[in-house]
């Protein structure tokens, strides 16, 4: 039997960071196969390359047998290789109907588009997902769970051979996804592969025929179900995870307090009713789910969104609802999107380092001054870079991330912030942004750090935070925490 | 996939450069082939009425750096020009300029910062608004009618005259030109202005308060829109409901052929200078070859196109490698 998809030594470099090194994938008609690995992996990489929508540096992709290019996104779908990513790409301002049959041939009738077909055509593909919607209405009119199911709709419209799921559940509710996993077996039966990317165990387990992992950018192991349990698959996702912190040594002070987010309630919904504390020279960890409000919770604290209740107290003093007053308060944030929220791309290195000097008492008086600030974190986090007059964009994305934190340590806080602080940034840089943050709070800044890598939550937290849809469901500490614990307050199990 | 043949370092030129070439080759073309172009008058006349152009556009690439646009500015320049006309009758010169000044700041920038910088409403359609309601004014003031008036020395001097042997515009230009890039460059607002073009959210977030630096960007702008307005007034003798209408245009595509991107973050005011110093010298060119003024229309047009054209190709030049590094920020 001939595989319907062979994927083999694919390498894909990004400037520095090597996403793919020989990873291959074999795909067989008619299953469902789990690609497993921890974020940053390369999974999502994979099938992108798979999908024609980025092309691999080296490797060959072969589909029924036969050695093929894809040099963009139609290549892949002229193969009937379909892909649902987990970013949304419905155009919100046409029909649910036009959505589905975006960049298919719809139904043409005497007068150009037969629309009435079409959404009779659309409400089929529909019902086949169990969803219950008019095919006039808009796209952005339905709940985000929702528009997922179209976006998956919209695959299975076209003749699709092959269907990549790139964590298809994450915004998904159970019955949703029971749904979802009906028309999936329904489409294997019918000789479909599907390769499915899921961070939940349980999901990974009922649905796959076999699995592959990837670690570290680089080819595991693969397996069909038989030989598979939880097990398995953690011991070949994690190499040697780091079950206990390794700075444990904390004096054992009266902690101070320094920040106090107090029944924070976000006005859309994405968080309700959140307090906690932070102390002192601790790094605490934020861990859930995509999607738990994270991301929407810290830039809400820092003062970036509109929040319907809820205070921000840093030591003692509620500090008004602003960028600037937070900032001037002590409380500064690094943003989880370097491209888009955090630098600013056609500026210089040394620009993007003093930009918050405002916020400083002292604004330095001369050239000079600046250029000593730039050299001395410069050296201090060993910045690799040509020149500090050279674009942002020229640095790696871990130098990038090191520049954005010394902009906020610049404003001398008391309390940084950080938001997937580590995505898409190599492993070596990755320990020098931990050892940073551990030198920091030795210091005595207090840290909070986002991350949806346990991994990272592992390596460098006092203390976890744990988030399910918009609740904080856990405050753990660290000396007696198992990954089993965040894992069930991250998912909303019931103990 | 690279195609194996490397371009010149086009990415690391000043967007201007090939302007400034084009400009060079324009006068040196026309200085061979037209004896008349190269006169001392000749040029003088190139630099007198690039004045007004390069002072509005040095406001408007403040606004554009922003990532917003001032269309209003050819109405604020009819609008100041009447209010003067108002003015002079009843005080001394030098008064009767400041005054129409500061109204118009006051009152224009008001209006354009506060619904764009703080309300955060689209500057287009603002400006557009605006644009409609002082050219409509102008109008409305004078019944249509042009009002002549003796501007006396001062006025005159801004612009058309000259001081001691430097015409007085383009001492102006000097004066605001060299301020405005100073003011990018060595200051915190300058800097500023660059961040919030180029990523709005990130420089809110590193406490720059955007709205403050979009509502002064619209300040300038009616600034030295008035300014111009005055500088007309000298050169005309004379207040016109219809004085710089359209000019907008010409004076976005001349910020735009400087390489200010219509997107924010990136452009310089030399660049700015030299588009429109270009724009001028091919009209002044045109004129000279007895191309019809409606011909000059189109030629601006076209090299506008040819401008954003050009800075695409530029921008899909230096992205390539960009590109790549921003998947890998994505996700996973």
């Amino acid at each position: 039997m001939t595989n319907r998809v062979s994927m083999l030594g694919i390498t894909k470099h990004f400037d520095a960071v090597k996403a793919l090194q020989g990873a291959s994938l074999e795909l067989h008609a008619g299953e469902v196969h789990t690609l497993a690995g921890e974020n940053g992996s390369g999974k999502s990489t994979l099938l992108k390359i798979l999908a024609g929508v980025i092309q691999p540096d080296d490797g060959k992709i072969a589909v029924d047998g036969s050695e093929l290019t894809f040099n963009g996104v139609r290549d892949a779908m002229a193969q009937g290789i379909t892909m649902v990513s987990q970013e949304l790409s419905l155009v919100p301002h046409l029909s649910i109907a036009e959505n589905v049959f975006l960049g298919h041939n719809q139904t043409r009738g005497k007068f150009g588009i037969d629309w009435h077909d079409t959404e009779k055509r659309a409400v089929e593909v529909l019902k086949r997902l169990n969803l219950n919607v008019n095919p006039k209405d808009e796209v952005a009119s339905i709940p985000q769970h929702e528009q997922q199911l179209i976006e998956i709709a919209r695959a299975i419209a076209s003749d699709t051979r092959v269907l990549l799921l790139d964590e298809p559940t994450s915004s998904l509710a159970p019955n949703e996804v029971a749904a979802l996993f009906r028309v999936v077996s329904q489409l294997r039966d019918e000789g479909t592969a599907i390769v499915m990317i899921s961070h939940r165990m349980s999901e990974m387990l009922e649905i796959s025929d076999r699995f592959t992992v990837l670690r570290d950018s680089k080819f595991i192991d693969t397996s069909p179900r038989a030989g598979v349990n939880e097990d398995w698959l953690i011991e070949r996702m994690v190499l040697n995870k780091p079950k206990k912190a390794i700075h444990m040594e904390k004096k054992n002070t009266t902690p101070e307090l320094v920040l106090e987010v107090k029944n924070m309630t976000d006005r859309n919904g994405a968080f309700q009713n959140i307090s906690f504390n932070l102390f002192k020279g601790e790094i605490v960890g934020l861990a859930g789910l995509a999607g738990a409000g994270r991301t929407e919770l810290v830039e809400a604290i820092v003062g970036l969104h509109p929040r319907q209740a809820g205070d921000v107290v840093v030591l003692g003093e509620t500090i008004a609802h602003s960028t600037r007053a937070t900032m001037n308060a002590g409380v500064v944030l690094v943003p989880d999107d370097r491209r888009e929220k955090s630098t600013i791309r056609d500026m210089s290195i040394r620009d993007n380092l003093l930009l918050s000097i405002h916020g400083r008492p002292q604004k330095p008086r001369s050239k000079k001054q600046e250029e000593k600030i730039v050299a001395d974190w410069v050296a201090k986090f060993k910045i690799k870079m040509s020149s500090p007059y050279a674009p942002i964009s020229s640095l790696s994305g871990g130098n990038q991330q090191k520049v954005v934190i010394a902009r906020c340590l610049e404003t001398k806080p008391k309390v940084l912030i950080l938001d997937e602080a580590t995505r898409g940034i190599d492993l070596g840089a990755k320990a020098e942004i931990y050892q940073i943050l551990r030198e920091l709070a030795a210091e005595g800044l207090a840290i909070l750090c986002v991350s949806s890598e346990l991994s990272e939550i592992f390596e460098i937290s006092d203390r976890v935070l744990v988030m399910h849809a918009g609740d904080l469901t856990a405050d753990l500490d660290r000396s007696n925490i198992e990954e089993s614990d965040v894992v069930s307050a991250a998912t909303g199990a019931k103990k | 996939m690279s195609r194996g043949f490397k371009l010149p370092r086009l990415s690391s030129m000043p967007a201007w450069f090939g302007v400034l070439v084009l400009e060079i080759l324009l006068i040196i073309g026309m200085a061979i082939t037209q004896p008349v172009f190269f006169s001392a008058s000749n040029l003088s006349n190139i630099v007198r009425s690039s004045a007004i152009p390069i002072i509005l556009g040095i406001g408007m690439t403040f606004t554009i750096l922003t990532a917003g646009i001032d269309l209003s500015v050819g109405s604020v320049l009819a609008f100041t020009g009447i209010l003067l006309s108002g003015f002079i009758t009843h005080m001394p010169r030098v008064s009767a300029v400041l005054l129409s000044i500061v109204i118009t700041t006051i009152v224009v920038g008001g209006i354009n910062g506060l619904l764009i910088g703080k309300l955060g409403l689209n500057s287009f359609v603002v400006t557009l608004g605006t644009l409609g309601i002082f050219r409509g004014i102008a109008y409305l003031v004078t019944n249509g009618t042009t009002r002549s008036m003796d501007t006396g020395k001062l006025i005159n001097t801004l612009g058309d005259g000259n001081f001691g042997p430097v015409p007085g515009p383009l001492l102006v230009v000097i004066v605001v030109a060299g301020l405005s890039i100073w003011a990018l460059r060595s200051t915190y607002f300058g800097r500023d202005v660059y961040a919030v073009g180029g990523n709005e959210f990130a420089a809110r977030l590193a406490g720059i308060f955007t709205s403050r630096v979009k509502m002064t960007v619209y300040f300038i702008s009616a600034l030295l829109a008035a300014l111009a307005g005055i500088m007309q007034v000298g050169r005309l003798q004379s207040a016109a409901p219809t004085a710089g209408a359209g000019i907008e245009l010409a004076v976005v595509a001349g910020v735009l052929l400087g390489g200010t991107r219509l997107s924010g973050g990136v452009g310089s005011i030399t660049g700015t200078v030299i588009g429109l110093l270009f724009l001028q010298t091919v009209q002044n060119s045109l004129t000279i070859q007895g191309v019809s003024s409606y011909w000059q229309q189109v030629v601006t047009g076209v090299l506008l196109g040819a401008a954003v054209l050009f800075d695409r190709f530029r921008a899909n030049y230096s992205g390539r490698r960009k590109s790549r590094e921003e998947s890998n920020v994505t996700k996973e």
